[in-house]
């Protein structure tokens, strides 16, 4: 499929409209057509999709738990699965867990689309919006932050297992110890990191003037426009609609 | 066959496009101590890592003291092989020296004074006890290196693979350290110890291998 090289801003409009009208509907056949067409435009954009589906798919199990959880709560309707008199699953609440997995499918698959831009360019695109700098540089630094917490994570599970403990093994309250374990060295790495990084930014002399200016803008072309003004009209008729 | 390891035909490599280790076979005397040098990039610590299970050779076998490690979880190489990283922070846990020493071997279940008592004789080996109750994170470079070696041995190891364990240490701990290793000799412990360092190739290095991209280019007797 040919790439379609639009401005981050433009992105960022269209998963703030999907994300917007998920939230907003509470019917099942709306929350599917919105995300169909989350789908269709994060494969228009050429974005990695399905592998970000299958990286999820680590998540699928957590979404399902919370969803079971979410419409056993849920008395209203007719009962579905009883206990007794004790209703334990009803028809409004299967429902209900439909709409919240539909709602965060709207809401994972929208941010595949903004994968398609570089965190530099989404940054940008925040500065450009009237963000402050100093903001933007700290969602920036925590994007970039994050595989390296994942890989420093992955690293201490490997150490811990290489002193000989087996963490299938164990019992769960080991287990658990083993968890502070893992969580201490990585809270201590961060602040010092964050505390070296700081340094290194005031020695860079950051915030020394009160405007910045950046070296590469990002510029909305005509095509931009088009997509933002067909978002707007398509979220119009979709509201008049349903 | 107890006291080896072995590599056989294995292949490694990071990208399709860069090649590292291709039909590479290696034996290794755990009663010996092996040195691997040669630049960066050479793959040294990437051995290191495959021999003990942290990275999966995509063929070959890798053969610890008769057992292939791809039957083998992390934590069984783990009690037969003590590892130590180039990075000691990544391998350090608790809130005290003497906590590190003791957790893993507690939480495998050893009896306390057993684990106390070797946890005491590291801790003099190591000249750690001034830094007895102090945060790993507060010791000095050297401390955590002498540290995490003293924890990788407090499961009595078969062998020991250290990475680059003279790096950022000054003479006197490069001495320290030289003086624990020939004792570990004495206690039959085998290393294979990952330097650039020349002095301590020539005190250390019973058999020495240069590595150069994935290929053993020279393989010599000290």
């Amino acid at each position: 499929m040919k790439q379609i090289n639009i401005d981050p801003r433009t992105k960022l409009a269209i998963v703030a409209l999907l994300s917007t009208l998920g939230l907003i509907y509470k019917n099942l056949l709306s929350l599917v057509i919105i995300l169909s067409v989350a789908i269709l435009i994060a494969l228009a954009l050429n974005s990695n999709f399905i592998s970000v589906v299958s990286r999820l798919k680590k998540l699928l199990g957590l979404i399902l738990i919370i969803a079971i959880i979410q419409s056993i709560f849920i008395k209203e309707g007719n009962s579905v699965i009883s206990l007794g008199s004790l209703s334990l699953l009803t028809d409004i609440g299967i429902m209900k867990a439909a709409e919240f997995i539909l709602r965060l499918m709207i809401i994972i698959v929208s941010s595949v689309i903004l994968t398609t831009s570089t965190s530099r360019e989404i940054i940008q695109a925040l500065i450009q919006m009237g963000l402050p700098y100093e903001i933007a540089f700290m969602v920036s630094i925590s994007i970039r932050f994050l595989p390296l917490f994942k890989d420093e994570m992955r690293d201490m599970v490997v150490a811990l297992q290489l002193r000989g403990i087996d963490l299938k093994k164990i019992k769960l309250k080991e287990k658990l110890l083993t968890y502070k374990y893992l969580l201490l060295p990585i809270t201590a790495n961060s602040i010092l990191r964050a505390r070296e990084l700081a340094t290194a930014m005031e020695m860079k002399a950051f915030r020394a003037y009160p405007k910045r200016t950046s070296y590469r803008m990002l510029k909305m072309n005509k095509i931009d426009y088009l997509i933002i003004t067909i978002s707007l009209i398509g979220a119009w008729t979709f509201i008049i609609i349903f | 066959m107890d006291n080896l390891i072995e590599i056989k035909n294995m292949k490694y490599q990071y990208h399709k496009d860069k090649k590292l280790f291709e039909k590479f076979s290696l034996q290794l005397d755990c009663k010996k101590t092996t040195v691997i040098t040669g630049n960066n990039g050479s793959g040294k610590t990437t051995l290191s890592k495959l021999i003990m299970g942290i990275l999966k050779p995509l063929e070959g076998d890798i053969i610890l003291f008769g057992d292939n490690s791809k039957n083998m979880t992390l934590s069984e190489i783990g009690q037969g092989i003590g590892y130590v990283f180039q990075y000691p922070e990544r391998q350090l846990f608790t809130t005290s020296v003497i906590d590190e020493l003791t957790f893993a071997q507690l939480l495998k279940g050893e009896k306390k004074e057993a684990v106390m008592e070797k946890a005491e004789e590291m801790i003099e080996l190591f000249a750690l006890e001034k830094a007895r109750n102090v945060y790993p994170f507060f010791l000095s470079y050297g401390e955590k290196k002498r540290l995490a070696i003293a924890s990788a041995l407090m499961s009595s190891p078969k062998y020991l693979i250290l990475d680059e364990p003279t790096a950022s240490l000054d003479k006197d701990k490069i001495i320290n350290l030289s003086m624990i290793l020939n004792k570990l000799e004495e206690k039959n412990v085998g290393k294979l110890i990952i330097t650039h360092d020349k002095n301590f190739i020539k005190e250390h290095g019973e058999r020495v291998i240069y590595l150069d991209g994935g290929r053993i280019v020279k393989d010599e007797a000290n």
